[in-house]
């Protein structure tokens, strides 16, 4: 038996808003599965728990940020909306947003 | 009654010159999208950079609140979905924030209240929204904007206390130029934990959330009517109808109106940033930032009381406001008396500032050179006190500067004493029932009579040497 | 003349022997050709000009571009339908830098969606075919780079690599493919798919144009900050042979036919070849010694992987919303409308690893998978940074043998064999530097071998990997179709 039900599933994707189709969630019920046995590898190493964890790939620093007195150059505004499906005059636009 | 227990969240929007994390200019454009760089659009592949002004000003902020200061800077991302939020994250410091652990000591109604500062972190603004008939629109001028929030434990209880919490971390945010805090320019916005307590309980009450509120008012409006509401069910014995839930604040009646419950809460997924590795915080930084820290309100107070023997109470009304407080301080450094300036800007500058919500004292015609100069007028006895005020009136209405005035309303005193005697001469002549009755007790007469003879010289004899010529004539 | 390496180029422009024009045409010509049968590309960038020929190596030269570097006024799709339509107004920074050394882009190649996927099936234009076998998969992520370059078309291709994305298709298509250490190269507009483990590199046919490719795109960059100052390090400059003394290990739990209890006859051979390319090193001057890493260590390489790669991939592609860019959906309200163009635009495999990396990210969760997963990634990195105090580089086998088939049906599936299948992820685990070159052939197909160095030690790397390549005879070969 699946610890995973369908509507779990299905939450998860509607949060990161998707849709699944009925093949599509179970495929993922089924690797879900699989996956968790994988992840008990990770769990199963001893004293995991007392590890420092690893964000990047090596301990990186930097030294100094970015100066705040250089600003970019304006860009074009045709040239920042013109990948947008729906604009208005100098504005992007999305169906009314509600709440 | 019940005890009150409050917790803010305080979000301020940073001044800087270009936004935290992208290099597009941080300020207010009257166009759309005109000042916007590929992060703030989020476009496919574009990376943060940290601006290292808003970090110190963070640090800054982070020390004067006496917070603990992580070894290092780092950001975590708020995974969320929302058309504001181009990136599907905001960045933010959620694990190790820029001060924990803060306090700071305020003064309510004459009492010492501490208050417990849980983090102040730096992060990232939205773009914003415009809302028409059924579309809105996306302006991504604010989006990446740099924003302080401050988080206090909940230990406020009431909205007095609140609120001058909030005008203490206004009146810093002001001072060390962190934040101009201009609600009209949306600026800043809180949200606000109440919850409501028996007085002699150790509980904490069921604490309600009212989310973006935007304005000192507002957040005073929010606390009393969560506090009546809450405390109304309480006693009707209908506490279990107090949830923990998310309200919004309804400007039009003053009220607040449900949102969402904590069980639609969003798992807001944080995790590091992969993408901005670790900054130290050296102690050389730290150095810096705490030499350069500007002397703040209280501070300047406490130099006003002992430095230029003002009373505590013009003192605080100077300082109440940053600008006011410089304008001060530009009069005394221009060689004005403080207690002078103090007296002129606190009765006639401020009732000028306070005609209109629309104005700060910046914008007001009389300039700290102009209160100098008409202080120095006064003070070399060329124009009378009262011939002052009549200056600054003029000032206002002309914009001309005071010795401007002065000259074109010939208003200098009259120091011909032999024209002043005469004067005196014609009036006492002429008023021979007016010295009857002084000398019968009525003394006010005598003012009637100085009077008299500043009509005669146009306002321009010395009302005090006009007195004693009288007097001795009288005699 | 097209299939020739960049030094090669490089002299017949000087000589004038050809005009960068007539190159860059060239180039554009056999992409065509090439296209029916390997469906390398998503763009051909037919009006390319040539540009001026100079001193530098690079100029006047072209070179494909993966689809998931983002190009000025030329569509960058990432092979996703979600960015079908996306022409960016800005060019990624390894791009630019190429400009800079006038290098001519000509194609934009074909990628397992968003770099998401090791099969070099899942792009939104369709499946890329080995060229050395057209019913046999390129792998990927780097699928029509790897493909194109085998083909001769042009001497380079960029690619990126978050698990294997360039070392393994390099292997599957008998070339070169070099990932340098991480932040070396600005990944600036570079889709990003997992931050902490993506890395830009390329694809070639011999070591000297990987170097000299990676020379002309590396560099700080001030639009990202995990890059790092490498302008004392000319990687072409640097290259000789004198690699006597060098020490090199192998994982010997996953590199041994013994420790497998049932090997295909591909993996007897694949690690029977690794065998004799062990040796070459030996007769190099390199010395080569097996060590065994603890096996839980080993087991859970893939989960760790998973985990930390899916949960930055389902927040990195949060921004596709088909709000300010893409096609977008419809719907009455946002979400509706972003619902749409996400359900609409992604592949099923990219949708259930999205699933997966926001389930490990849950609050309650997190502790259990995603953090875990990271310090199971220091403990694999401690391991490999102890044992590079002692080995100037590891070796190993790519993958368990030649191309695997693109019907999935006809492969061979066994668990045994998956630490060996995903072991370079180690190389994004640490962000090494890591190469892969062609090794020799199993089923008339190639193989290839990888060395991985240390952070920073890219010259070793490099170095090792040219002194191993003159052994053989796999420089410059280019794709043949054998059945």
């Amino acid at each position: 038996m699946s610890n995973f039900t369908e509507e779990m599933i299905d939450n998860y994707a509607d949060k990161l808003l998707i849709g699944l189709t009925e093949e599509e969630r179970k495929m993922i019920q089924t690797e879900f599965d699989d996956i968790e046995k994988d992840m008990e590898l990770i769990n199963d190493i001893p004293n995991i728990k007392d590890v420092e964890v690893l964000s990047y790939p090596f301990e990186m620093e930097v030294s100094e940020l970015r100066s705040d007195d250089n600003e970019g150059k304006e860009i074009p505004i045709d040239e920042l909306l013109r990948n947008a499906s729906r604009v208005e005059g100098r504005e992007v636009e999305v169906p009314k947003v509600v709440g | 009654m019940y005890k009150a227990v409050i917790g803010l969240e305080f979000h301020c929007e940073m001044k800087s010159h270009t936004k935290v994390f992208s290099n597009a200019i941080n300020g207010f454009s009257k166009l759309s999208n005109q000042l916007v760089a590929p992060l703030d659009m989020g476009f496919p592949g574009t990376l943060p950079v940290v601006n290292k002004t808003c970090v110190k000003k963070a640090i800054e902020m982070a020390m004067i609140l006496n917070c603990k200061i992580p070894e290092y800077m780092e950001f975590d991302r708020k995974n969320y979905f929302y058309p504001d939020l181009p990136k599907g994250y905001q960045l933010t410091q959620f694990f190790n924030p820029v001060g924990v652990d803060g306090k700071v000591v305020i003064e309510v109604n004459g009492k010492e209240k501490e208050v417990l500062i849980h983090d102040i972190h730096l992060e990232e603004d939205s773009a914003s929204l415009d809302h028409y008939y059924d579309t809105s629109n996306i302006d991504y001028n604010r989006s990446g904007v740099p924003l302080l929030e401050l988080v206090t434990e909940p230990c406020l209880n009431s909205a007095d206390e609140a609120i001058e919490f909030l005008e203490y971390i206004k009146r810093i945010y002001e001072y060390t130029d962190i934040s101009d805090c201009d609600t009209k320019k949306g600026q800043i916005r809180a949200d606000v934990n109440v919850s409501i307590m028996d007085n002699d309980s150790k509980e904490l009450g069921t604490k309600v959330e009212v989310k973006n509120v935007n304005s000192f008012d507002s957040i005073r409006k929010t606390i009393e009517y969560e506090i009546e509401r809450q405390s109304k069910l309480k006693s009707e014995g209908r506490y279990d109808e107090v949830v923990q839930e998310t309200r919004r604040f309804d400007d039009e009646t003053g009220t607040t109106i449900h949102m969402r419950s904590k069980a639609d809460a969003i798992d807001y997924k944080y995790f590091t940033d992969p993408n901005i590795p670790k900054y130290k915080i050296t102690n050389e930084l730290l150095e810096e930032i705490k030499k350069n820290i500007p002397m703040l309100a209280h501070e300047r107070k406490n130099k006003y009381i002992s430095e230029y023997n003002l009373s505590e109470y013009d003192a605080k009304v100077l300082v109440k406001n940053k600008k006011v407080s410089d304008y001060f301080e530009e009069c005394v450094r221009l060689g004005a008396d403080a207690k002078s300036a103090c007296n002129w800007i606190t009765t006639k500058v401020l009732a000028e500032v306070n005609k209109s919500d629309e104005i700060t004292i910046d914008d007001v015609f009389i300039r700290p050179s102009m209160i100098a100069e008409l202080i120095k007028l006064i003070a070399d006895k060329k124009i009378t006190n009262n011939q002052g005020k009549e200056v600054f009136t003029k000032m206002l209405e002309e914009h001309l500067t005071p010795v401007e005035i002065v000259k074109k309303y010939n208003m200098e005193i009259l120091e011909d004493d032999n024209l002043v005697n005469s004067l005196v001469d014609e009036v006492l002549s002429e008023n021979e029932k007016a010295i009857e009755d002084y000398k019968n007790g009525r003394t006010n007469m005598l003012d009637y009579l100085v009077g008299q003879v500043m009509k005669k010289s146009r306002g321009k004899a010395n009302p005090v040497d006009a007195k004693n010529k009288l007097l001795e004539k009288i005699k | 003349m097209i299939g020739k390496s960049i030094l090669e180029l490089h002299d017949e422009l000087k000589n004038g022997k050809v005009t960068s024009n007539e190159l860059v045409n060239e180039s554009l010509k056999a992409c065509h050709e090439i296209q029916d049968k390997t469906n390398s590309f998503v763009t051909i960038i037919d009006d390319a000009k040539g540009s001026e020929v100079t001193d530098d190596l690079l100029s006047g030269i072209p070179y494909g571009i993966k689809d998931i570097f983002s190009t000025k006024d030329i569509l960058s799709t990432g092979s996703s339908n979600t960015l079908n339509n996306y022409v960016p107004f800005f060019d990624a920074t390894c791009v630019a830098n190429l400009k800079k050394h006038g290098a001519v882009g000509v194609a934009k190649t074909v990628l397992d969606e968003l770099g998401m996927g090791g099969t070099g099936t899942t792009g939104h234009t369709g499946i890329v075919h080995n060229p050395w076998n057209l019913e046999r998969q390129t792998a990927g992520s780097s699928a029509g780079s790897a493909a194109s370059v085998a083909c001769g078309v042009y001497p380079y291709a960029l690619g990126s690599d978050t698990g294997d994305s360039i070392r393994k298709p390099a292997a599957y298509c008998g070339i070169v493919g070099y990932k340098p250490t991480y932040g070396m190269i600005s990944r600036f507009g570079m889709f990003q798919f997992a931050s902490s483990l993506d890395t830009v590199g390329v694809l070639t046919r011999n070591v000297e144009d990987a170097a000299i490719a990676v020379d002309g795109m590396k560099g700080l960059d001030e639009n990202d900050m995990t890059t790092w100052d490498s302008s004392s390090i000319n990687l072409f400059k640097s290259l000789n042979k004198d690699v006597k003394g060098k020490k090199l290990f192998y994982i010997e739990n996953v590199c041994d036919i013994n420790n497998y209890s049932n090997p295909s006859e591909e993996l007897k051979e694949h690690l029977n070849n690794f065998k004799e390319t062990i040796k070459r090193c030996e007769e190099l001057g390199i010395s080569v010694s097996k060590v065994n890493i603890d096996s839980k260590l080993l087991n859970a390489l893939y989960s760790t992987y998973v985990v930390i790669s899916c949960a930055e991939a389902t927040s990195n592609m949060a921004n596709l919303t088909g709000i300010s860019f893409g096609p977008g959906g419809e719907g009455k309200s946002p979400d509706e409308m972003i619902k749409d163009h996400r359900t609409k635009g992604f592949s099923p495999l990219i949708k259930r690893r999205f699933v997966i990396g926001s389930y490990v990210l849950q609050r309650e969760n997190q502790e259990k998978f995603f953090l875990n997963a990271k310090r199971v990634r220091r403990l694999i990195v401690n391991k490999m940074n102890e044992l590079f105090k002692e080995y100037d580089a590891m070796i190993a086998p790519v993958g368990t043998g030649p191309a695997k088939y693109i019907d999935d049906n006809k492969n061979v599936h066994d668990k045994e064999t998956r630490v060996l299948e995903e072991l370079l992820q180690i190389g994004n685990f640490g962000g090494y530097p890591s190469i892969t070159i062609p090794n020799g052939f199993v089923n008339n197909l190639p193989v290839g071998v990888n060395i991985t160095g240390k952070v920073k030690d890219d010259v070793s790397v490099l170095n090792i990997a040219y002194a191993l390549e003159s052994t053989m005879n796999y420089k410059n070969q280019l794709a043949r179709e054998e059945n």
